[in-house]
This record gives C-alpha cells, sequence and structure tokens, in this order.
C-alpha cells in the first residue's frame, strides 16, 4: 500500500460515509490534501511520519498507536483530514455551511429586543452595581 | 499623505538624538500615549518589536481559515512561534498566557468585548474586604473611557442598569443575532441580567475603520479591517502629528545614570544589532508580561533584583482572569458560524460579591457564536471540549459527523471570566532556561488558580447550565478552567502610594524612577472581571494628560 493508499485508509477511518455525509475519499483528492499540507508546512513531518505506518492491522489500530506513542504525528493526521474534509465545496453543502461569510447589515435598523420588551425585563428589574461614591 | 508613507518614513532617530518620550510597544496603551504625547508638540518615538499588520494575511474569509488560524493566528505565541514574538516558559503555570507583537499589540486577536470596570472593581477593598482599592474611583476614570470610546469607535447600547448612567455610545449595537437572541432567551427565562453587546468594532464607516459585516473571525484577525485596533484607530493619527514608530524594534533594556534616572533604551533592529535610544522619558507599554520581564532585565549591578523594584513587587501579583466556557447546541439553527465573534449578548447577573456563593467578586459572562464546523467537532485543534482521557473515537467516525449536525450552526457559547484576585505568588519571572531569537531570556509564568477562582467558576457554570437549559438546549459541554484563556495579563507592576507595596503611582509613575513610566495593565492593583482593554487605555490616557499637564516639573536625566 502506498503512503498516499495510507492515508486514505486513515481518513476514511476517521469520516467515513454516515447518513448522508460522504466518507473523505469520495470528496477529497490527495491534491486537496497536499494543498492543505501547504497551507501548513509545520504538520508536514509528522503527517509523514503518520503515513508512514503499517497498515497491516487497519486503520484503527495504525491510529490508535499513532495517538498513543507519536501525539504530533496523529494530530497531523486528523487536522488535515477534518480541515481538508470541511473545505470540499460539497460537504459544506451538505451542512449548510457558506464559510465564514459577509452579512451586510442596516445599522440604523431597529433590533427586536427593542420591540419586543425583552430588554425592558431587563430594565424593569433595576440597578445591579453597586455605588461607590464616598468610599 | 496616506499612513504607508508616513510609516515609511526614516522612524529611527540620528545618532546620539534624544526625544522627550520613547513608548516600548505599539499597542492599546503605547498608542493612546503616542497620539497625545505628538498632538501635544512632544517628541516621541515608539518601539515596537512586531511588525505592520498585513490585512492579506487574515483567512478569514477563505476556506482554509479554520486550517491557517489555528496555527498563524493563535494567541499563544508558544504555537506560533514567531520569530517577533518572543517564547514563553509556561512549566509552572495553569493558563498560558496569550499576546500578539505587532502595531495595534494583543487586540489584533482580540474578541473586542469593550467593557468598562465597576465601580465596585476600584474598591474592592472597602466593598468586599480583599486585595487594594485603587487610587482613584470610576468616576474619576469615567470621562477618559468615553473620550476613548469616541477614539476606538465602540458600537453598543447605553442604559444598561448594571452600570451608573453614562452618555450614548459612538456608534449603535451589533446586531445581536440568533445566537445573541437564544443566549439572551436563556437569560431572561431565569431574570437574569442581560445586555445587547458592545464591541469594538464600528457598526459603520469610522475613519480608517469598515463597517463590521459579521464574518466572525474576530479573534484571528479581522480581513474587512473592521476591528477597531490601534493600528487603524490610533496609528494613522499618531504619525500625522509626528510620533514616529520602529518596527522589529526589540528593547532588551533600560539604561539609567548615577542618579537613577532613566537616561533611554537599548533595542535589537531588525538586522539583529544593538542601537541605543536616548530618551527624557521612558513609557512602558509591553503588557502585564512583556513590561515586568523588560524590568527585570535591566537589572545591573546596581539593581540586582531588576529596575524600579525596591518594592520586590515587580512581576508580583499575575492575574490572568480564570475562564470557562460552556458550548450549548439547540434544535433551531442560529446561524452560529455568523458574527460579532466578540459579545452578541453580555450579563453581569453575577458580577458582584455575595458571600453566600462562598466566594468574593464576581463575573462576566459574553455570548459567543460556536464558528465553523472543524471547530465545534472538539475533534482537533485547541480540543477544548477533549478530556485528556478521552478515547478518540469518541471524536471520530459517525461519531463525528453527528457532533458537527449538532452543534455547527446550532450552538452557542458563553464565555464565563472570573475576577482574579492578586496573589504574590502569581508572577513572571526570568526563565533560566528559554530564551527569545535574540538570545534574552524568556519570561516564565509562575501561577496557580486559586480556590477562589475554583469556586466562582462551578458556582457560574452550574448557573450558566441552568440557563442554557431554561432556553432548550439539547446538548452542553462544559471547560474549565480553559488553558489557552491568558488574554488578560494584569497586575505586576501594581500602582499604589506606599513606595514599600508597589511599583508606581496612581500617574503610572515608578516610585524609584521619576522619569519611567507604566502605562498597561500591569498597574491594575485588581483585575475586575471584564474584559480589560477599555480600562487600559483609559487609564493610558489619564496618565498621558497628567505628564502633558505636568511638563514643565518633570524630572529628567
Amino acid at each position: 500500500m502506498s503512503n498516499q493508499d495510507t492515508f486514505f485508509a486513515l481518513a476514511d477511518f476517521l469520516i467515513p460515509a454516515h447518513g448522508k455525509m460522504p466518507k473523505f475519499s469520495d470528496v477529497c483528492g490527495y491534491a486537496d490534501v497536499e494543498k492543505s499540507l501547504d497551507f501548513r508546512i509545520d504538520l508536514k513531518p509528522g503527517f509523514a511520519r503518520g503515513i508512514a505506518v503499517d497498515p497491516a492491522n487497519g486503520a484503527e489500530a495504525c491510529l490508535e498507536s499513532l495517538n498513543q506513542q507519536d501525539g504530533e504525528a496523529f494530530s497531523a493526521i486528523t487536522t488535515i483530514a477534518i480541515a481538508t474534509y470541511y473545505m470540499s465545496p460539497r460537504v459544506r453543502e451538505l451542512i449548510g455551511y457558506p464559510g465564514q461569510e459577509n452579512v451586510p447589515y442596516d445599522s440604523k435598523e431597529t433590533q427586536i429586543y427593542l420591540t419586543d420588551g425583552s430588554l425592558g425585563h431587563v430594565i424593569a428589574r433595576g440597578r445591579k452595581y453597586r455605588p461607590t461614591p464616598g468610599l | 499623505m496616506t499612513v504607508e508613507v508616513l510609516a515609511d518614513r526614516s522612524a529611527r532617530t540620528r545618532r546620539d538624538e534624544e526625544v522627550d518620550v520613547v513608548i516600548v510597544g505599539a499597542g492599546p496603551s503605547g498608542s493612546v500615549a503616542a497620539l497625545h504625547l505628538a498632538r501635544a508638540g512632544i517628541s516621541v518615538i515608539v518601539l515596537e518589536q512586531g511588525e505592520w499588520p498585513d490585512y492579506a494575511d487574515f483567512t478569514g474569509a477563505r476556506p482554509e481559515h479554520e486550517l491557517v488560524s489555528t496555527k498563524l493566528w493563535h494567541p499563544n505565541p508558544n504555537v506560533r512561534d514567531n520569530p517577533n514574538d518572543y517564547p514563553v516558559d509556561t512549566s509552572t503555570t495553569d493558563i498560558n498566557p496569550l499576546m500578539f507583537a505587532g502595531v495595534g499589540g494583543s487586540a489584533t486577536l482580540y474578541g473586542a468585548q469593550w467593557m468598562h470596570f465597576l465601580p465596585s472593581d476600584f474598591r474592592v477593598r472597602s466593598m468586599d474586604g480583599v486585595a487594594e482599592d485603587w487610587p482613584f474611583s470610576y468616576e474619576d476614570l469615567l470621562p477618559y473611557q468615553l473620550e476613548i470610546e469616541r477614539e476606538v469607535g465602540v458600537s453598543g447600547l447605553a442604559g444598561d442598569p448594571a452600570y451608573p448612567p453614562r452618555g450614548a455610545y459612538p456608534f449603535p449595537a451589533l446586531p445581536m443575532g440568533s445566537v445573541g437572541q437564544r443566549g439572551a432567551l436563556g437569560m431572561e427565562k431565569m431574570g437574569w441580567h442581560w445586555w445587547p453587546g458592545s464591541n469594538a468594532i464600528p457598526s459603520e464607516k469610522f475613519g480608517d475603520l469598515n463597517p463590521c459585516v459579521r464574518r466572525g473571525t474576530c479573534l484571528t484577525g479581522c480581513p474587512e479591517g473592521a476591528k477597531s485596533t490601534s493600528d487603524r484607530s490610533h496609528w494613522p493619527l499618531a504619525l500625522k502629528a509626528g510620533a514616529r514608530l520602529v518596527t522589529r524594534a526589540r528593547v532588551k533594556e533600560i539604561e539609567t545614570n548615577e542618579q537613577g534616572l532613566a537616561t533611554g533604551v537599548v533595542y535589537v533592529d531588525a538586522n539583529g544589532r544593538d542601537r541605543r535610544q536616548r530618551a527624557k522619558v521612558v513609557i512602558l507599554c509591553a503588557n502585564g508580561v512583556g513590561t515586568p520581564r523588560l524590568l527585570l532585565m535591566s537589572g545591573k549591578a546596581g539593581n540586582p533584583d531588576g529596575l524600579a523594584n525596591s518594592s520586590g513587587m515587580v512581576g508580583k501579583r499575575l492575574m490572568m482572569h480564570p475562564f470557562a466556557s460552556v458550548l450549548a447546541s439547540y434544535q433551531d439553527p442560529l446561524d452560529s458560524w455568523r458574527g460579532p465573534f466578540g459579545q452578541q449578548v453580555y450579563s453581569l447577573e453575577f458580577y458582584e460579591t455575595d458571600e453566600s456563593r462562598g466566594f468574593v467578586r464576581g463575573s462576566k459572562w459574553n455570548c459567543m457564536p460556536s464558528g465553523g464546523p472543524v471547530g465545534v467537532s472538539g475533534a482537533t485543534g485547541s480540543k477544548v471540549y477533549v478530556a485528556e482521557s478521552g478515547r478518540f473515537q469518541d471524536f471520530w467516525g459517525a461519531n463525528l459527523h453527528e457532533n458537527v449536525a449538532r452543534r455547527f450552526g446550532h450552538s452557542l457559547i458563553w464565555g464565563i471570566v472570573g475576577e482574579d484576585l492578586p496573589e504574590e505568588s502569581n508572577q513572571v519571572v526570568l526563565s533560566k532556561d528559554m530564551t527569545d531569537s535574540d538570545g534574552l531570556p524568556a519570561p516564565q509564568i509562575v501561577y496557580k488558580v486559586n480556590e477562589n477562582s475554583n469556586r466562582l467558576l462551578k458556582f457560574n457554570i452550574d448557573r450558566c447550565l441552568e440557563s442554557v437549559r431554561a432556553a432548550g438546549a439539547i446538548e452542553t459541554l462544559v471547560s474549565t478552567p480553559v488553558r489557552e484563556s491568558g488574554w488578560h495579563l494584569i497586575g505586576t507592576t501594581v500602582m499604589g502610594d506606599d513606595p514599600k507595596r508597589s511599583v508606581v503611582d496612581q500617574w503610572g509613575t515608578c516610585h524609584d524612577v521619576p522619569n519611567l513610566y507604566v502605562m498597561d495593565a500591569s498597574t491594575f492593583p485588581t483585575s475586575g472581571a471584564t474584559n480589560p482593554t477599555a480600562t487600559i487605555m483609559a487609564v493610558a490616557l489619564r496618565n498621558t494628560r497628567r505628564m502633558i499637564a505636568e511638563r514643565r516639573n518633570q524630572k529628567v536625566a
């Protein structure tokens, strides 16, 4: 198994298909993974160690071993997997995430708490602070 | 002339040129001092170890935001690993100090929650029998608070019954959003105090600040240039007024003469060369860790325990506001990636002392959106909600999808800031093992969360859980105390009237060195429980005004 295949095996264990959600390898290619690594070059050494593990015992055992013995590699593998997955346009569409979007608003618009009486309740409950003049 | 052109002017002084004032640090307090001193015709130069922010580097609007920001814009300098920062030895602390070196200072990565201290914060000894009263009162500081708000461009709604009456905010409050409305609903169900958030984010165009577009990435730098940081609010004006700013200038020592007066500073420039900046007055604005570090590094033969430290208090009484967070998920969509991040709602219900609770002083809560899918998964990153003993399988596989489906877009976070009482055992010292990129000793933090804070946080978490459940929460996750939460660095060069028990007087003047000042939160005798930037800038303005008024009486070398 190539290192790329090892990563996909680990990533698909971490992020399998579930309900409407696809597994990792259904929506992310290795080019996406490399792009993520280019954003986080600090993770590359740990990632390289993580995908060099012997996958003979299965993905879960590999990840358990990394988690116990090489936290840096485990963190690199999991960080790249989850970040790459949730950058996928298809995944974002499925969970309803437009990204950190620009939401213009009218600063003069009357806020609902001023008209539904809720803020009035706070005011009606009276003063909260302890005055200190003379102290 | 543009700010860029002004900033590009040769800022360094001529060899041996003496300026009236040299300021160490271009963050919130240093920026206020520089602007007002320059406007008064005083020659001022500011030395900043970081650089000007490049807004193109703020990734909030890009898909890779959650991946990049957890490294590049992490508030812990040890994680960020940027050579412009200094590392911090955190081997002896329960809470990691968070900070950022650059023009604008640590506010570059703050949530912009804008809160005044309350009247009782200045009178804790008189009212609650703990710590010390401040040398001045809430009422003394209020005019400066209001003036700073106008300079910063704060948005908010006046009339909060948790505060004495005050004037209007410069700009209308930012939209509350579904997150804030749900947070307020829980408080309303309990009959507790809440108020629309006040933030250092103008809701309309203001000077060099753009109106907020609710991107929700305040904590990792605002790509819109909407969050008010002093690189936009103060520095354009300060440069026009004649202040000079040298970046990548790391001050290593404050120099003094035989009479014990400051004569200037020595700094390491961008090329690694030592340079001397002579000045009649030195002002430290390097935060509650950097300022005592510099004073301790300035210890020479005559000052083996550091400069301005005859009291032995330099570095002691560090307060960092132990912090807890409660994430609550709801069935209904809350669009909880949308900003403003800082605080859509805050509560001061439990701010004041009630001895029946088993602790003194209190807390401030702020309601925030929970962010993107990676963050709310709890599976990676800061692991705020992941127990150390947790099996990794709990956060991956089908659990990942279910956790994200339940929390993403459906959750809010209440941040609980607890007042931190001063203790001399909590302190900043110089590390014996760790150095920065210039070989200078790193600060070491010696800090334990005390029993009062533990009780305070437990009480507040229990109340917070009641509130979010009253509003229909289907899942709650608690983290306490959050280790990566030392945003507020307070108390390490305490102000007071007694030179034997304090480092500076009420104007920030060092008792031992009358032409050396401290104008950051290091001087605060107590921490309050609100976000301190408003008070930091107001105290800096008060001190600066006094310095200008007394300039003819200033003792200099």
